[in-house]
């Protein structure tokens, strides 16, 4: 599954390549640091709003959410990335990513920035030895206007549904 | 003709005739010499071959025809109702059943063509009773169709009354009757063109009576690689067989005098007339005739096509169907519109509750329209919900016929009895039950009924019986599969339990006996000392289990040893909208399934006692564990020690149970929503629903708390 996700990303980043493309990211904050989602794989991105808790599950979970209708879960990347627990600001958004499996999954980040677009050659990828369980959540970086961009790699969230 | 748009109602009407033709024949076997039975089996049968013709699947059309003429001539009262006819035209049904099945999955009715049946009932249809049992195995039917053929076919051509007299009359000008195949080479390209030049090469100096296939078939290439012709001409076969082989492309040729005695149709015909009435009874056939017959024919299937009386067709105008005032719609469609009225019921929800937040100004004329909003969506849900409701009927009737043909693979007496077949169920879960229900029949028919010597022994009536009941409880459709056989013999599960490493001899000491039958539920588990193909492979109940779950219902089983086991099937009748009772504990909202709450109880906080260190109530002589909603769900409950219990008593089954709740919202229309694939196992929570104001509250399976 991982292995999938992360070809298909290299495949496109390929393709890119050949045709000098570039690629939209939404940069986001968490804390400190910057983070880059690929636009594709993003649905929607809505305010936040009440969090229904579902009990008995894992506290990165936060619960779920009601988009026109849908019963959304809800995942913390604070919590996902051993940070210390969200706090709701008028900032924080809930970004609706579609993923192939599960379907829409919502991510809770402190704040929306920007959206960039990043040729194909300002993307690095990054290889992790596995121990570096904490920043397995990357899987590339991107430059952008002298500032780093770390690229999330979605697959991560998509695998650790339970 | 493009057929496609027509394949589904082709495939659903064809599979409601077998199910209607297995019934009746059932019936027919059980009371031989019913006249409405066979006029409806004729019906069915007649229905089928001409929705089989009109979408052009030959084969099927074939073997319909054929069982058709068989009926027709059951109805005319020629031919007695065996046990050998039944068995027969089971097959048959069986075959049909394949055709269907491959037109589904392939769009083609594939190319067995079932000659072995065919003929046995030509067989029956000749007089014979079915008298030479042939293997009717596909295997022998598909080697036969693979062989190059040929032989005298021509003694199997059938010929009417017209076409018989004419060959009369010929003879008696002093014609010879010749009768020729023709074999086309296998790599053959245009087999009608070469078909065409050999009709006219013989034509020269014959003239053609009957060809089988028909010329206009052999025209269209709908044959083989053979046909036969039937020739009246003063000339030398030698010259005619000559004269087909001279066109290129013939493999060959073969032609001999025909003796009209040795034609079945013919023979038929002449006894008709003769005996009409000793017709059936007729047991001398002439003993060529007998062998032509029992060779493999590729076409044989092809003949009676041409032979149906005419006075049959007047007999069918008769009896007309009767109108269904139905459409028939697809669950798609049913499922959208579903999807709509949910929606609706959400939105009227958000209504209700804006309007109840402005209390300060209420306007009556609006909360007046509020409501007849809600009486209307409910309404509308309702009969939405009945349309998609089926009476579970559409799956149990294939039962009767499935235990008929177990009791024989079997040789165990059996009867099943049912009831309640007109009980409804959400189309998607009748769909789903049939699988599990037949698995627990199949186990009351393999494990659950003892051999007869072992019923004689324990003084039970040598007929085991079976019990299929389905009704409605409540907001649940239950389905009981009963039998008066062995029980559950929980010793031997027991060991078995421990053999297979399961349980520990420990744990087994101190099992109960119901949680011992529990184990049966295990994925491959299974106590048949014997493998049979029937059962005792060890998949089914666990099968049987994860499939009623994920039907949202649940399965159960009592059992008596010696006396026999109930399984019961508890099914939700809906899957999508509920009537639910909202809760609040600590600052969250819950739905609780109506259909499970049996009362709401008030109660004072000395009342609750402790057994076995666990919380219970006494309720009216009964002793109900209490479930602290709060303690499961990680919430802190707002209510004071010393403040009275709000207490809902939950059931399923016979089982009770008490959740302490802070507080009581009300009853409310909910749409349950699934919590998406992301989530996955949550067990006690069973989806969610959108509340009036947009939020979402949990709903709660009260079944996985008790």
């Amino acid at each position: 599954m991982e292995l999938g996700k992360s070809t298909v990303q290299e495949l496109l980043v390929e393709e890119g390549k050949a045709a000098g493309e570039t690629i939209q990211y939404i940069v986001i904050r968490l804390g400190e640091e910057q983070y880059g989602i690929d636009i594709r794989s993003i649905d929607n991105i809505v305010r936040m709003q009440s969090i229904t808790r579902i009990p008995k599950m894992p506290a990165f979970l936060k619960g779920v959410i009601n988009m026109r209708g849908e019963v959304i879960p809800v995942i913390s990347m604070r919590l996902k990335m051993d940070l210390e627990d969200d706090v709701i600001t008028k900032a924080t958004r809930i970004i609706v990513l579609k993923l192939e499996q599960e379907g829409n999954v919502g991510i809770l980040v402190d704040e929306v920035k920007e959206v960039v677009s990043l040729s194909v050659n300002e993307i690095e990828k990054i290889t992790y030895n596995a121990k570096e369980e904490k920043s397995s959540l990357i899987n590339a970086v991107g430059k952008h206007n002298g500032e780093l961009i770390s690229l999330f790699d979605l697959s991560v969230i998509s695998l650790e549904g339970n | 003709m493009d057929v496609n748009q027509y394949l589904e109602i082709f495939l659903d009407e064809t599979k409601e005739h077998l199910q209607n033709l297995n019934t009746q024949i059932l019936e027919l076997e059980s009371d031989p010499e019913g006249e409405d039975t066979v006029n409806e089996i004729f019906r069915a049968a007649h229905s089928l071959k001409g929705m089989a013709g009109t979408m052009g699947y030959k084969r099927m059309q074939n073997l319909t025809h054929d069982m058709e003429n068989v009926f027709s001539e059951v109805r005319n009262g020629n031919i007695k109702v065996q046990p050998k006819l039944i068995d027969v035209l089971f097959q048959c049904l069986d075959a049909l059943e394949e055709y269907t099945d491959n037109i589904q999955n392939n769009a083609d009715e594939g190319t067995n063509d079932n000659e072995a049946l065919i003929k046995q009932l030509n067989d029956i249809l000749n007089g014979e009773n079915g008298g030479t049992p042939e293997p009717a195995g596909d295997a022998s039917a598909a080697a036969a169709a693979s062989e190059p053929v040929g032989g005298d076919k021509w003694n199997d051509i059938a010929l009417d009354e017209s076409q018989i007299s004419v060959i009369k009359e010929a003879q008696n000008q002093g014609k010879k009757v010749y009768g020729l195949n023709v074999v086309v080479q296998e790599n053959c390209i245009l087999k009608a063109a070469r078909a065409f030049l050999v009709f006219k090469a013989v034509e020269e100096m014959a003239e053609i009576i009957v060809s089988m296939p028909s010329a206009q078939d052999v025209e269209d290439e709908k044959f083989d690689r053979d046909f036969t012709l039937m020739l009246l001409s003063d000339a030398e076969l030698d010259k005619i067989i000559e004269a087909a082989e001279s066109v290129s492309e013939i493999e060959k040729a073969t032609g001999a005098l025909i003796m009209l005695e040795n034609n079945p149709s013919y023979k038929k015909a002449e006894e008709e007339k003769t005996e009409a009435e000793a017709a059936v009874e007729e047991k001398s056939v002439p003993a060529e005739s007998a062998a032509a017959s029992s060779e493999p024919q590729a076409e044989a299937a092809v003949a009676p096509a041409q032979a149906a009386p005419a006075k049959q067709d007047t007999k069918k105008a008769a009896s007309k169907p009767v109108v269904n005032r139905t459409v028939r719609v697809d669950i798609e469609k049913l499922d959208s519109l579903m999807n709509l009225v949910s929606e609706l019921i959400i939105a009227k929800n958000s209504l209700v509750s804006v309007s109840s937040q402005e209390q300060t100004n209420t306007n009556s004329a609006f909360n007046e329209q509020i409501e007849y909003l809600e009486q209307v969506t409910t309404n509308l849900h309702e009969s939405v919900m009945k349309v998609r409701m089926v009476p579970i009927e559409s799956v149990v009737n294939k039962f009767p016929r499935m235990i008929r043909d177990l009791s024989k693979k079997l040789d165990k007496k059996l009867e099943l009895y049912m009831s309640g077949e007109e009980t409804e169920l959400d189309r998607t879960v009748v769909d789903e039950i049939g699988d599990p229900l037949m698995h627990l029949l199949r186990n009351s028919a393999d494990h659950g009924i003892e051999s007869a010597e072992v019923r004689a022994q324990r003084g039970k009536p040598s007929v085991g019986s079976i019990f299929l009941d389905a009704y409605q409880d409540g907001n649940n459709v239950v389905i009981e599969v009963r039998d008066d056989g062995n029980g559950i013999d929980t010793e031997a599960v027991k060991e078995k339990a421990i053999e297979r490493g399961s349980i520990t001899p420990e744990q087994a000491a101190n099992m109960t006996d119901k949680e011992i039958v529990n184990l049966l539920f295990l994925p491959s588990f299974s106590t048949a000392k014997k493998v049979t193909d029937v059962s005792g492979r060890g998949v089914g109940l666990d099968v049987v289990k994860s499939k009623i779950e994920s039907l949202s219902g649940e399965v159960e089983v009592k059992t008596k040893l010696g006396e026999g086991s109930t399984w019961t099937i508890r099914l939700p009748l809906t899957l999508a909208i509920i009537q639910a009772l909202m809760v609040v504990v600590g600052d969250e909202k819950y739905a609780i399934s109506l259909g499970s709450i049996q009362t709401l109880e008030d109660i004072v906080p000395s009342d609750v006692k402790l057994v076995q260190n666990k919380e219970v109530i006494h309720l009216r002589g009964q002793v109900i564990p209490l479930i602290r909603l709060n303690e499961v769900l990680d919430i802190e409950s707002k209510r004071a020690a010393d403040e009275n219990l709000v207490v809902v008593i939950v059931k399923k089954g016979d089982k009770m149970a008490g959740l302490v709740i802070d507080e009581l919202i009300g009853q409310q229309e909910i749409v349950i929503k699934s919590l998406g694939k992301y989530i996955k196992q949550c067990k006690f929570i069973s989806g969610a629903t959108i509340l009036g104001d947009g939020e979402i509250a949990l709903i709660l399976d009260a079944n996985a708390l008790i």
